[in-house]
């Protein structure tokens, strides 16, 4: 017997599985003061490590967890022992415990530093370090990854365990009371993800007492199959006295009543002792474990929000570089910032999924497509579609994302099921499958039905659930195949309702070459509505097409009274106060504009300047000289930083627009010099660089903006590359200025000629001197007119 | 741990972080103001959590704790603690949706994070307030300092980490020192504060520990930021 059929028969054979309680609050009781390292006590003193486990084994624990929670490389380095010395000891002292009485659990808890984008620690640095934990823990009988309050980490923790051990796997993370942990993740999106991670047990540990555990495990039950594990504080601590405030008795008491929501392994965290199990298992003794029951509607989800498929979703389709110029330049440049706007942008039109796709190609899709997704996890909490034809860019991207994504698409080719589905199953994922074959698109209805069905049967069998594949009928455009257009309607119609699966459909495309698409568009989306399609994938920001399915949520009493649709049309839009002419006509009006901060009109009197002005002519004449004023009167403390913002905000809205109409005429915009900026390595206060660059832009200069935390060599890479004759570094700790110095020493070495201006907090000009730079800008404007000595 | 609503941010203290303290608003940077700040109160969360310590030792240059590993050390903070008979080590955050909103905000509209992210600082302050008052109560018999941080004066920042640990802040509030010794979420505080059962001369905090006061935008012209 393997351990994984050891730890199911364990399960199997108890109505309830024992884990043991505290073992921080065992060792303080023996003297560990504050900010001794428990896990060093597995050298130095392993016969109170294994008393502890013996006295948990005695109590009745059933699984005792060995003393390695913080045994990491990054929270054990300069304590003169390995990783390997610590767990290995710890798991020998834990098995002299447990003899055959208890399986031994490697007791995994977070690293001690947040993941990205939160923190600096990447995804797979997390990954490496939790790797190193597994591959030193081997010989437990269980994994568990515990007190976890980022999916993202647990995530990385859970495919460590899974991709470098045969052993079970037990997750569990911390909540609040509010049902989100810390960084914001929800119940139902740890489940989700956990589940179709592959976690053998899921559930709750630490932070709330037994009492306050009941809504958080009632909320999870609604979310898993998977056993349940719920393992409590002992209460709240008293900061004054450090003591926990529920007794054995009344813990046990609170955790039985956690057995309506399906609690199948538990025992205690922090302030718990062998006392609290004893009792615990003495008031279950008596109870029968009650399998908890899941909804089993298909479901998607980022780390935040989980979107039920139970109702039409809108899928927004604008991150997509397919016949769009400005998104492809975007992608040519990395320009990261312009894909994050088109998310926000869907999202606050309506959208409840996001597609993204990368595929240029002369890109590299992969690295293109890993930082695509992570910077979206960072500002935005929508689930994801992750949309290419490529196996190993959908797999690179399903290992960052935080949460289920949607692979769109795996088709009728057994190539293409072979590759993709396997993939999809590892990372828990969602699926669309496309009515295609080795012969394309079938004419009929039937065909596509039965491509569908073997999508579905092929997808099950790899043990994929049938709620989490999606189908896709296919669109064709009316213009050219104008007789096979119900045949999509009536093809999704059967997968719908004699599949029992769930329909996406691209809905778009159905009107190319055809005047007044909108009309069209809608009406298609409609119909398809009307006829069982569940997933939309169209553009929200056309208000008829979103409007279009709000509107079908009502009339279908799926927005039951009304409620969404009134909040999203009633009173809300109120009309943009109108521009004020000033004596002397249109131009004008811009520099108002720019000047009182009205973004969305200074786009708009732009447009209009450019049926009748140069577009250098707007720059040079209008635009700067207002930047310039406002500028001057920021220096002069007439105006303030959020004024010269708001106007340099107008002002980039502008050249914005300018930008996109030289594109689109297919001229190139004057650039008068490229810039490379970056938050120096290990800093992450990045806003005083993000206001640098928007005031740059603004004055005509391209910005090769490289983010926060950056690495020396990118930096020098990055300006090499884009040959420039200027780079900007910014700092905001002390403790990061040396990676400034760093930076420029390393910059001053392979790119001599390239000049550096630095900023931030804590710069001073001496201090800039010191390290070298050539230039220190107070804000800015000054780095602006840096800038403009330099190029002009 | 303690959670703090975090009330309405006074115009005044967001506008002296925006570096424009004393000055009457527009109509627009009003109405951005009054946006800005319905979008940081429903995103702050604020938390505390402190741990009090007998001070077991004391030198020019350093503060050992009872019962812990953690020893501060400094002149400044020794002259702070003269006297005290107990340390308070407080970590208080607003949470991570902040740092969330700011970085949505910089993508969409770099004014309205620039104001929220100056009105996030008005709302740790509540919270540390919060937490004083939290601290005063517990300890009704004895006399309080003021906040004393980690990088003020000569207190190295680099204890960070080992202070978050000594609160248990990681678990119980979700606070995070990165490499770099950065709290994360940013919107976060971590103080000593101690207590006496003596009378504390009233000292005003003033620049002399202040870690910007050879940056200081107000010192530069001449003024101060009253804080």
């Amino acid at each position: 017997m393997n351990k994984k059929e050891r730890f199911y028969k364990l399960l199997e054979e108890n109505e309830f599985v024992f884990l043991d309680g505290g073992m921080g609050t065992m060792l303080q009781k023996s003297g560990l003061k504050t900010g001794e390292v428990p896990e060093l006590l597995n050298l130095n003193q392993p016969e109170l490590i294994t008393s502890v486990h013996k006295a948990y084994v005695d109590a009745g624990s059933q699984i005792v967890y060995a003393n390695t929670f913080g045994a990491n490389s990054y929270k054990m380095a300069e304590k003169g022992k390995t990783v390997d010395e610590l767990i290995s000891a710890a798991i020998e002292n834990a098995r002299k415990a447990a003899e055959d009485k208890a399986l031994v659990a490697l007791d995994v808890g977070p690293i001690g530093q947040l993941l990205e984008p939160t923190g600096t620690l990447k995804f797979e640095e997390a990954y490496d370090y939790f790797k190193e934990e597994m591959l030193a823990g081997k010989d437990a009988d269980v994994v568990v990854i515990e007190t976890m309050t980022d999916l993202y980490e647990a995530k990385a923790a859970l495919l460590a365990a899974k991709e470098n051990t045969d052993l079970p796997v037990i997750v569990t993370m911390t909540f609040e009371q509010n049902l989100r942990t810390f960084t914001g993740c929800s119940v139902g999106a740890m489940a989700l993800t956990l589940e179709g991670l592959g976690a053998d047990a899921i559930g709750v540990n630490c932070s709330l007492g037994p009492r306050e555990f009941a809504p958080v495990i009632e909320e999870l039950s609604k979310w898993t199959k998977l056993p349940i594990v719920a393992k409590p504080n002992a209460g709240l601590p008293n900061p004054v006295t450090n003591e926990y405030d529920v007794t054995p008795e009344e813990f046990a008491e609170s955790a039985a009543k956690l057995v309506r929501y399906g609690i199948k392994l538990t025992g205690g965290c922090c302030g718990t002792n062998p006392d609290y199990i004893r009792a615990l298992k003495k008031a279950l003794e008596p109870l029968k474990y009650e399998k908890n029951t899941p909804m089993c509607e298909a479901a998607v989800c980022s780390a935040e929000k989980v979107v039920v498929i139970n109702q039409p979703r809108i899928i927004g389709e604008r991150i997509n570089p397919t016949g769009k110029k400005l998104f492809k330049e975007a992608l040519r440049k990395g320009d990261i910032d312009y894909i994050l706007g088109q998310a926000i942008e869907q999202s606050q039109a309506g959208a409840e999924i996001l597609d993204v796709n990368v595929g240029l190609p002369e890109i590299d899709e992969k690295a293109m497509m890993v930082r695509t997704v992570k910077a979206l996890q960072g500002v935005t909490d929508l689930p994801l579609q992750i949309d290419s034809t490529i196996p190993e860019v959908i797999e690179a991207a399903l290992r960052v994302c935080n949460g289920k994504a949607i692979v769109n698409s795996v088709n009728g080719e057994a190539g293409s099921m072979e590759k993709i589905l396997p993939i999809v199953k590892k990372y828990g994922a969602a699926v669309v499958g496309l009515t295609l074959d080795e012969d394309g698109i079938p004419k009929t209805a039937e065909k596509r039905f039965e491509i569908a069905e073997r999508i579905m049967n092929k997808a099950v069998e790899m043990g994929i659930p049938k709620k989490d594949i999606f189908i896709d009928c296919l669109t064709l455009t009316a213009s050219a195949e104008q007789a096979n257009v119900m045949k999509t309607v009536e093809a999704l119609h059967r997968v719908k309702t004699e599949l029992g699966l769930k329909t996406v459909l691209g809905v778009s495309n159905i009107s190319f070459g055809l005047p007044n698409r909108e009309l069209i568009n809608c009406n298609f989306l409609q119909m398809c509505l009307t006829n069982g399609l569940d997933l939309p994938i169209m553009n929200p920001n056309v208000a008829s097409m979103t409007g279009a399915v709000r509107a079908y949520r009502l009339l279908t009493a799926i927005d039951v009274n009304s409620v969404e649709f009134i909040a999203a049309y009633a009173g809300e839009k109120t009309p943009p106060s109108p521009i004020p002419k000033a004596a002397g006509g249109e131009t004008h009006d811009l520099m108002y504009c720019v000047k009182n901060g009205l973004k969305a009109e200074g786009a708009k009197v732009t447009e209009e300047l450019l049926q009748t002005t140069n577009s250098m002519e707007i720059v040079d004449n209008i635009l700067i000289p207002a930047l310039d004023k406002i500028g001057e009167d920021f220096e002069k403390g007439i105006i303030f930083l959020p004024q010269l913002i708001m106007s340099a905000g107008v002002a980039q809205a502008a050249f914005e627009v300018i930008r996109n109409n030289m594109i689109m005429n297919n001229s190139a915009p004057v650039v008068k010099g490229k810039v490379v900026l970056a938050t120096v390595k290990g800093d992450i206060h990045d806003i005083g660089k993000n206001i640098v660059k928007v005031l740059l832009e603004n004055y005509g200069y391209e910005v090769i903006d490289l983010g926060r935390d950056v690495d020396y060599q990118a930096v020098v890479d990055a300006a090499i590359e884009n040959k420039v004759k200027l780079v900007g570094l910014s700092a905001l700790m002390t403790t990061t200025l040396c990676s400034m110095e760093a930076t420029v020493k390393l910059l001053r070495e392979q790119y001599p000629d390239c000049k550096v201006v630095v900023g931030g907090a804590v710069l001073t000009p001496e201090y800039a001197e010191s390290i070298g730079a050539d230039f220190y800008a107070k804000d800015a404007k000054e780095t602006v007119d840096v800038a403009k000595r330099i190029y002009g | 741990m303690n959670t703090v609503k975090i009330e309405p941010i006074s115009r005044a203290e967001a506008l002296r972080y925006l570096a424009a303290g004393g000055s009457t608003p527009d109509e627009n940077l009003s109405a951005l103001m009054d946006n800005c700040e319905k979008k940081l109160l429903s995103a702050a969360h604020g938390k505390f959590t402190f741990r009090v310590f007998d001070i077991e030792n004391m030198t020019d240059d350093e503060v050992a704790l009872a019962a812990s590993e953690l020893v501060l050390s400094g002149k400044d903070i020794s002259r702070h603690l003269a006297s005290c008979e107990k340390a308070v080590l407080l970590a208080a955050t607003v949470g991570g949706d902040v740092d969330r909103l700011i970085r949505t905000e910089q993508v969409s509209d770099m004014a309205s994070a620039v104001v929220i992210d100056a009105m996030a600082g008005c709302a740790i302050e509540q919270v540390c307030n919060k937490a004083e008052e939290v601290i005063r109560e517990s300890f009704p018999e004895m006399n309080m300092t003021w906040r004393f941080s980690p990088g003020y004066g000569d207190m190295p920042i680099d204890c960070q980490k080992k202070f978050v640990d000594a609160v248990n802040a990681s678990r119980e509030i979700g606070l995070n020192v990165s490499e770099s010794f950065i709290m994360i979420p940013r919107k976060s505080v971590t103080a000593v504060i101690g207590l006496s059962k003596e009378p504390i001369e009233k000292k005003r905090r003033g620049c002399a520990v202040c870690s910007m006061r050879d940056r200081c935008t107000y010192r530069k012209n001449g003024s101060r930021c009253t804080y």
